[in-house]
């Protein structure tokens, strides 16, 4: 008897919890959607999805990089969000991201390369936000000033540009 | 051993020379390989074909979205343009064309084709068609859409897509040949690889063979080698013994040349004591001095045998070092008196040991051989012999000079004295003589004792000989011995003697000595007719010879100290002319009292004999009444019976002593009558012979000996020759010695 009211009141408590969180961690999105979170997401703030624009993802943790791409020419600098925060700030949790283009051209990455590379949504190119014309909206760009073992075709086909969506996969 | 195949050193050359070459020849593959690979990984590192198949997407991706547009323009054509979102999604699908459009122009990837003409100008023309769309669909969300020439358009986006799909079947045609190209290039270059690996693996496998062959050579080398040493150590070991072989011949013949000498010398000092002619005299020292000096010559040849054969040793025994040093000038006075020069000791005033442990004998010899070398060298001068002692970390050492105002040696001499067989120059052996050891030896005893010697010398100024000796300082001994006075030697009372010897001259000289001495002694040849002597008859002395046949010293000995002899504690004294320290221990060991080498002086037996007291006799009768005391070897029978009736005629008339003197007398008187005999035949007086072998055989008939007598008349009576001389003189000596006995 006891247990059973036990069990009721943590449930009460937990799901209390989940709409204080969602309700705390996640906005509605202000300005343009650019990036759509999709999967099973704690912190969904449109019909089940984590919508963000411009202004929501450069608020997250994020690092700016120097480096060489196959893309562009010369040293470029990039900057954005990790892609961990963006998870975490979705409440993301799976193992793999299926990584989506403007063209529907996607690509599948392990979940390890936002957890434990320092792997960035690029919004900004030399500190301008790029136009779809120039890649833009998002880049997804690896470290590859900080890795150079990285400088390969594996990661080059994994970095996706034009980005709309993210649809985290179990 | 041939001298074309030494250890098959041919072989071993030929082997690394090939191996050499092969060492070369493997470096320079190794470097083409090296550069092969360099090639390889560089064509395949530059990313040059992902950097292609890259461009390849790009193209088609473009050609693809080019597609895309023309659909959903299309679509959008046919649904009316006026819809918002209809345009909006126009719009995008031609920023991708776009942005895929600026890919291509600006990224890296058009690399791949640049050098492609065809390439760069089917993009420009793909360029060309985008830019024209680019200010309708820039606007396309702004106009109004009525102005828009739909058909216009969809034919340009038609035409774009038709571009783009031929610039995507060129590239890709492209592509497959240039794969193609490449693809037989890395063959190429792996060919090469592997024509060179295989040249590789060739030249590895010759240096293995190259290299098996070096070791086999190696290893005949080795086998060869050592059958060579082995080849060396029995050569050596022949040398080895031939060397010794020839020390110990070199030792037995200056044993065979100085008995006789001994019996010459010693003749010659038996001599002297006579009384002689003043000429005779002269001719007698001279044979002596001559003697003495070939003696010396022997000698030093058996020492340096010894040294060679290394039987040098060294004895301890107590020297006083003035006597030794006085004794050693003594010596040389006579040699240096002829040559006018004067020989001088310097002995220090105090002396940290004046009596010292040493081998005297083996000092004795270096002093007086620097010292004969400094007379020698000096006429009319002055040889100094000096002493000093020194103590150097608590060992006393002998310092020995003898210094000489002779002709000096130059530096170049100097190097060579001390080396076996080698003379300052020729012209000194062929001016002074000498056998070149003299030096040699004094170096090798100084050697033996520890010590150094050396010389400081410049011509016309002399020279310093020196060397240094450590000493151990001994008790001064009781009585003081070897004290030689010759020629005064006090008279002794009469001894019984032995003496044990085989060799005839010797007997002669040692019976000469002790009758000199006022001795007799009882002769047996060898040790087995000694012990007969000594079984039946008491002794005081014997003497022993160590090397008799039948029985030598040795055994004789052991058996005479044999608890049940008659004369087990008789003093024994061992004679031998090979007197090595190992001789004196067999003697010391069987019991022998001392030791005297050969030849005994007359100093030195009558210094042994003054030790021996002789013991109270039983027997009354006269030794050589013993029929058993007789010589064997020189048995005149019926002589000697006339000599005892003569003897006891005499001795009844003229008392005991009478008979000894008158024979004693005659001996002398013979023997000056065979020297005159002598010096007459050498002269060529033949008028003398016959009034001297008249006196002589006077003489004889007076002491009954009248054999000698007979043959004398018999001589008289016809031409008398050197050997009829030696034949009488050697009767007259059987005689002295029968008698003797």
């Amino acid at each position: 008897m006891k247990r059973v009211f036990k069990m009721r009141f943590l449930t009460l408590i937990a799901s209390s919890l989940l709409f204080t969180s969602s309700a705390l961690a996640l906005d509605a999105p202000k300005g343009p959607v650019i990036l759509t979170v999709k999967g099973t997401l704690a912190h969904a703030n449109v019909g089940g999805t984590a919508q963000f624009d411009l202004e929501m993802l450069e608020k997250l943790d994020g690092r700016t990089g120097k480096m060489k791409t196959p893309w562009t020419e010369g040293e470029t600098s990039f900057s954005g969000p990790l892609l961990r925060a963006i998870l975490k700030e979705a409440g993301a949790t799976g193992s793999q991201l299926q990584v989506k283009a403007l063209n529907d051209y996607f690509a599948e990455i392990p979940i390890e390369d936002a957890e434990n590379l320092n792997t960035i949504l690029a919004t900004r190119q030399n500190g301008k936000v790029m136009s779809i014309r120039e890649k833009g909206p998002l880049f997804l760009i690896y470290p590859f000033d900080q890795d150079p073992a990285l400088y390969n075709e594996k990661y080059f086909s994994r970095s996706v540009w034009q980005i709309k969506e993210i649809e985290v996969k179990p | 051993m041939t001298p074309a195949t030494p250890f098959g050193g041919e072989v071993i050359r030929r082997a690394s020379r090939t191996t050499a070459a092969l060492q070369i020849f493997g470096v320079i593959l190794l470097g083409i390989l090296v550069s092969i690979y360099i090639d390889i990984s560089n064509r395949q590192g530059n990313l040059e074909d992902a950097v292609r198949e890259n461009a390849m997407w790009s193209v088609y991706q473009l050609d693809r979205e080019a597609d895309e547009l023309l659909h959903s323009l299309k679509e959008v054509i046919e649904g009316g343009l006026k819809e918002a979102s209809n345009r909006e999604r126009l719009s995008l699908r031609f920023d991708i064309v776009f942005s895929r459009m600026d890919v291509l122009r600006k990224s890296k990837f058009e690399q791949g084709f640049s050098a492609d003409n065809e390439v760069k100008s089917r993009l420009e023309q793909v360029q060309d068609m985008i830019m024209h769309l680019d200010p309708v669909f820039s606007k396309l969300t702004q106009i109004d859409f009525a102005t828009v020439d739909s058909v216009e358009l969809l034919s340009r986006a038609s035409a774009l897509s038709e571009a783009t799909g031929a610039l995507l079947v060129y590239t890709n045609t492209l592509t497959s040949e240039e794969r193609a190209q490449n693809r037989l290039e890395v063959e190429a270059l792996q060919q090469k690889a592997f024509l060179i690996v295989g040249l590789l693996s060739l030249s590895v496998l010759l240096l293995i063979v190259g290299l098996r062959r070096q070791l086999r050579g190696v290893q005949a080398a080795g086998a060869s080698l050592e059958a060579m040493a082995q080849e060396l150590t029995v050569s050596y070991q022949a040398a080895e013994a031939g060397n010794r072989a020839k020390s110990q011949f070199m030792a037995t013949m200056g044993h065979e040349i100085r008995t006789p000498l001994n019996a010459i010398l010693g003749m010659v000092e038996l001599l002297e004591l006579n009384k002689l002619p003043e000429d005779a005299l002269s001719r007698v020292r001279t044979i002596r001095r001559s003697g003495e000096a070939l003696l010396d010559t022997i000698n030093e040849i058996l020492d340096y045998a010894k040294i060679e054969h290394g039987k040098l040793e060294l004895e301890e025994r107590p020297v006083d070092l003035v006597s030794l040093a006085e004794n050693s000038a003594e010596m040389m006075r006579g040699r240096a008196t002829e040559a006018g020069t004067r020989i001088a000791v310097d002995l220090p005033h105090r002396w940290h040991a004046r009596h010292v442990l040493a081998d005297p004998t083996r000092l004795r010899q270096v002093m007086l051989n620097l010292m004969s070398n400094a007379v020698k060298f000096t006429s009319e001068g002055t040889v100094t012999l000096r002493m000093r002692q020194q103590v150097r970390q608590s060992e006393v050492w002998l310092r020995v000079e003898v210094q000489d105002t002779g002709i000096g040696i130059g530096e170049e001499g100097r190097k060579k004295l001390f080396r076996p067989f080698s003379q300052v120059d020729a012209s000194i052996s062929r001016r002074y003589g000498g056998t070149g050891l003299g030096l040699t030896i004094c170096k090798e005893i100084v050697d033996r004792f520890g010590g150094r010697i050396g010389v400081e010398s410049s011509i016309g100024f002399g020279s310093t000989f020196w060397f240094e000796v450590p000493v151990k300082a001994t008790e001064a001994p009781a009585t003081e011995q070897d004290v030689e006075t010759p020629k005064a030697f006090a008279s002794i009372a009469p001894l019984r003697i032995l003496l044990a010897e085989d060799n005839k001259i010797n007997q002669q000289v040692i019976l000469g000595y002790l009758s000199h001495l006022g001795q007799t002694a009882t002769v047996a040849e060898n040790g087995q007719v000694a012990l007969e002597f000594a079984s039946q008859q008491d002794f005081d002395l014997i003497l022993m010879d160590m090397q008799m046949p039948i029985m030598d010293g040795i055994e004789a000995t052991r058996c005479l100290r044999d608890p049940m002899s008659r004369n087990k504690n008789v003093p024994i004294v061992a004679l031998t002319a090979n007197a090595s320290e190992e001789d004196r221990r067999r003697c010391i060991n069987v019991g022998m009292t001392s030791f005297q080498a050969k030849p005994i002086s007359l100093a030195a037996l009558h210094a042994l004999l003054k030790g021996i007291t002789p013991l109270p006799t039983i027997q009354t009768e006269s030794a050589s009444n013993d029929p058993l005391l007789t010589d064997p070897i020189n048995p005149p029978k019926h002589g000697l019976a006339a000599v005892a009736d003569r003897r006891q005629e005499i001795e009844d008339i003229l008392g005991a002593d009478a008979f000894e003197e008158l024979m004693a007398a005659f001996f002398d008187d013979a023997v000056d009558l065979l020297n005159s005999l002598n010096v007459s035949m050498q002269d060529g007086r033949k008028e003398n012979f016959d009034t001297l072998l008249h006196n002589l055989k006077g003489a004889a008939a007076n002491i009954g000996l009248e054999e000698i007598a007979l043959r004398a008349q018999t001589l008289r009576k016809r031409e008398l020759t050197l050997a009829d001389i030696d034949e009488l003189s050697q009767q007259i000596r059987a005689a002295q010695t029968a008698l003797a006995a």
